[in-house]
Order: structure tokens, then C-alpha cells, then sequence
């Protein structure tokens, strides 16, 4: 299964809740509006705006699909090496 | 299959983009009123305060339209309609033949009569561009007014306030949003602005503006004031004169029922400019967010493709005044509700709105109460009456 990094911005991130509608098991707000990083629904070792996920090719795509819809693009998303999968450099 | 797509913003680009995946022979063709590739207008308020650098506005790259095959026609709008032959013609003087068309062209800014350098408004990527530019012309020796009080009045004072110029609001109600929220929560509002040294003129109506090519300041029905900006957010409004002429069915945006169809076979629509039926608040809507916008366009390509696709979506917009929060979700019209209730207080310093119809929980803003987000979202999604939200919230 492919892994991937997924990173918020809280500093851009505005609470538009556009991921969390796309994938909720990825993103959850919190008390000041901006969106957690879960793992398939749980929080190991509690909250993070950043977090190694491991997900099957659907589940990439969906969380890819989520990061898009940001309207601030504030969601991050690498891959295994380190690439920059979302925004496109 | 021809798809025309009248509109490049983020509901007609997404519109475009979901239509070339599911049909890759498919003629596409996009036309857009402004010059610049697709942008965030959330972004728009980053991109001023230097949180971002320009370019990282842009959500679509120029090449990006070639690449996926569609006709991006930048610049351009659309004037006339003939359902009956069924084509559209555009301000480039060209007729544009359909078998599908979406009216994804959203809405235009109301604006005050008079213009002259100083005056803003807060719209487009060339505004912000604008705004940036008044506010490097007058370092040091501004005052900054607003006009208006509502999303777009926001949007200033937290501009004002980061440039540390000092403001001025000026609207025409009694407080912020009266048509959505009760005087409780106008007032927490209000006070709260009002604490963070914005100074503030309820209930008085702009006449004009002073000084003849650059701006001096402006007066009202009651008095005159001095100013370097003038901030205008007084609303927006769909320019739909063409449609109507051409028969479609309008009233405060384009009629539509939950397919997104219009009243006229083949042509669709989506995002600010669709008054569409909601099935889970059971009336029509118009929406004007971004979550809404990019849903309905995912949607309404499925539809106009031929894979019947009811839009069901709870959105929602959350927007912050100098650290407040305040998010609304779903139809918060207060006209259109039974019944009010609340949560919190403005002793507390936070307010949830909840809207009620038909025993059904339909709507909600909460202002400083973040927590109440997501049982208010899941209770409206699951048609819950304010009773069985209740026993969720937290007091």
C-alpha cells in the first residue's frame, strides 16, 4: 500500500471544511476551526497537523481529491521520497 | 458531444475538469469573463497580507486548458441565448453552438455610483492587486472605511487592522447580517469589533464620495467622513438579463431543481448564480461558497453527462473577524425558519443561531462557538429536530 505524508497548514488553513466533507477520515476540525490530520478515523498519539498515512490507491486518490478542494491549499500531500505530490510545483 | 460551459470560475472549471474524465472524446469549451487562469478568491486575502506570494493564487496553470482539451476562452462573456437552435452567443462576436450548457457565471459585485483612486472592492484577483496597490500608495498617513456588513466587510477590517490602519465601518442596518442573524448575535458582533477599535456607524446610508480624482473621504445621510480607502461591500448580484430573455426560469439566482437542470431542457447550472432545490432542507437555496460551488460542479458534470446524480450537501463558510469565528451552515435565511433557538450567550462571548423548520433543524451560525460545528452539520444532514440537537450540544 502506498504511503504518503499529509500535511496542514493551520496558518492557512481557513476552516472552509471542504476536506473534511470529501474525507472525513482524514480531516477533522478542531476547537479554533482548522483541520487535524486523523489516521482512518483515530488519532494515534493524539493531535497533529501532520501525519505518515498508509492507504490504498482509492484512499490516496480520495485524500489527493480532498487536498484539491481546499481553497486555500492548505493541505500538503509527499509521497514515500519525499516528492511533492499536491500542490503541483 | 459539445459541452459549453459559460463561466471559469471554480464551478465552471471543475465542471470542465470532472467532464473530460468521464468523457475524453467530449468538446469542451470554457468561457470566462476574466484574463486570469482559474484562482482562489479565498486566497485572495492571503495573498494581501503577504502570508502567500502571488502566483500561489492560481489553482490552474495557462497550459493546463490545452492540456486537458478545453477551449478556454478568457476575456469573454456571454450575451445572447437560443435554446430552440441551441447555441450562445459571445462578446467576441462568435456563436457558440451546445448540446449541454452550464451557466456557471456566478456574481457581480454591487457597486456605489461614484469612482475615483481610493475607492476598492474586493472581488477579483485585479482587485486585490488594487486594494495592495492603495495601501503601498498611503503608508503611514490613512484612515480606511468600510461600507457594508457582511462577508466582504470582514474581509477589510481584518485587511485594515493587519496594515494597523485605522477604521472607520459605516452600514446601513443595525448590525451584521440582519437577515440572517437575531440582535443577540448582531450585537456580539458588533461589541466585539467594536473592543478591537474599529469605529462603527450603524444606520446610515452612503451618498457620495469627496475629492475628485483621488479619494478624500465620503458622506452618509448624517455626516461626513474622512478617507484614504473606501472598502465597498455592499453585496453581490447575478447579471442574468440574457437568460431571462431567452426563458429560463430566474428569480434570485437561476432556478434548478436538485439535478441542477434549469427549466429548459440541456442547459444547467452551478455554483453562486443556481437557485436550486435542496432535498435536505427541503427549499430552494442560493448558496455563495466555495464547498458549494466545487460540489454542485462535480455534480452537475455527472448530470449533464447523463449519470442522474441528486446534489445533497450540507455546506458551509466560515469566516473570522479580528479572531472571531463565525460559521455558517446551511440555509440560515431567517425569514424562511419556524423557529430560532440558541446556545451560549452574549454574556459568554459566543452564540449559536440554530434555524428550525417544519421540526426540522435546517440551519445554523455560530459565533465564537466553533465546537457546535459538527452536531449542527450532522443534525441538519439528518433532517434532526432541535430536540434531539439539544441533547449533543453543549451548553
Amino acid at each position: 500500500m502506498p504511503k504518503i505524508r499529509v500535511v496542514v497548514d493551520p496558518d492557512l488553513c481557513i476552516g472552509a471544511a471542504s476536506c473534511v466533507t470529501i474525507a472525513p477520515e482524514t480531516f477533522q476540525l478542531n476547537e479554533e476551526n482548522k483541520a487535524w490530520v486523523f489516521d482512518h478515523g483515530t488519532e494515534p498519539n493524539g493531535h497533529t497537523y501532520e501525519r505518515w498515512l498508509e492507504v490504498t490507491e482509492e484512499e490516496k486518490e480520495n485524500i489527493m481529491l480532498g487536498a484539491q478542494s481546499c481553497p486555500t491549499l492548505a493541505i500538503f500531500i509527499f509521497d514515500e521520497e519525499g516528492t511533492q505530490l499536491f500542490p503541483e510545483l | 458531444m459539445n459541452y459549453l460551459i459559460i463561466g471559469g470560475g471554480i464551478a465552471g472549471t471543475t465542471a470542465a475538469e470532472e467532464l473530460r474524465k468521464h468523457d475524453p472524446q467530449a468538446d469542451i469549451t470554457l468561457v470566462s469573463e476574466e484574463y486570469h487562469p482559474l484562482y482562489s478568491r479565498v486566497l485572495l486575502s492571503h495573498y494581501i497580507k503577504g502570508k502567500i506570494p502571488r502566483e500561489r493564487v492560481f489553482l490552474k496553470k495557462e497550459q493546463w486548458y490545452a492540456q486537458q482539451r478545453i477551449e478556454w476562452l478568457p476575456g469573454v462573456i456571454a450575451q445572447h441565448l437560443d435554446p430552440r437552435n441551441k447555441f450562445v452567443g459571445l462578446s467576441n462576436g462568435r456563436e457558440y453552438p451546445y448540446d449541454k450548457l452550464l451557466i456557471a457565471t456566478g456574481a457581480q459585485v454591487r457597486s456605489i455610483e461614484d469612482d475615483a483612486k481610493g475607492v476598492s472592492y474586493f472581488r477579483t484577483l485585479d482587485d486585490a492587486d488594487h486594494f495592495l496597490q492603495l495601501v503601498m500608495q498611503h503608508q503611514g498617513i490613512q484612515r480606511g472605511a468600510v461600507y457594508g456588513s457582511g462577508f466582504i466587510a470582514c474581509e477589510y477590517i481584518n485587511l485594515f487592522h493587519h496594515f494597523n490602519i485605522p477604521t472607520t465601518l459605516v452600514y446601513r442596518g443595525n448590525s451584521f447580517w440582519n437577515r440572517i442573524l437575531e440582535p443577540v448575535c448582531g450585537e456580539l458582533i458588533t461589541r466585539y469589533i467594536s473592543q478591537q477599535g474599529v469605529e462603527l456607524h450603524p444606520n446610515e446610508e452612503f451618498r457620495t464620495i469627496l475629492g475628485e480624482k483621488e479619494l478624500e473621504g465620503f458622506t452618509t445621510n448624517k455626516q461626513e467622513y474622512s478617507a484614504h480607502i473606501l472598502g465597498i461591500g455592499i453585496g453581490i448580484e447575478p447579471q442574468f438579463f440574457w437568460l431571462k430573455q431567452a426563458g429560463v426560469e430566474v428569480n434570485l439566482g437561476i432556478r434548478a431543481n436538485e439535478y441542477l437542470e434549469t427549466s429548459v431542457p440541456d442547459i444547467f447550472t452551478a455554483g453562486d448564480v443556481a437557485e436550486f432545490f435542496d432535498p435536505i432542507v427541503g427549499r430552494q437555496l442560493s448558496v455563495g461558497n466555495w464547498m458549494n460551488a466545487m460540489s454542485q460542479a462535480r455534480v452537475v458534470a455527472k448530470n449533464m453527462i447523463g449519470i442522474k446524480t441528486p446534489f445533497n450537501l450540507v455546506s458551509s463558510y466560515a469566516t473570522n473577524i479580528l479572531g472571531l469565528e463565525i460559521i455558517f451552515v446551511a440555509d440560515v435565511d431567517k425569514a424562511s425558519a419556524d423557529q430560532i433557538h440558541f446556545v451560549g450567550s452574549f454574556e459568554q462571548g459566543g452564540i449559536t443561531q440554530v434555524f428550525e423548520r417544519n421540526g426540522q433543524v435546517v440551519g445554523g451560525v455560530m459565533i465564537g462557538r466553533n465546537k457546535d460545528r459538527a452536531p449542527v452539520t450532522q443534525a441538519i444532514g439528518h433532517k434532526h429536530s432541535w430536540v434531539q440537537l439539544q441533547e449533543e450540544l453543549l451548553f
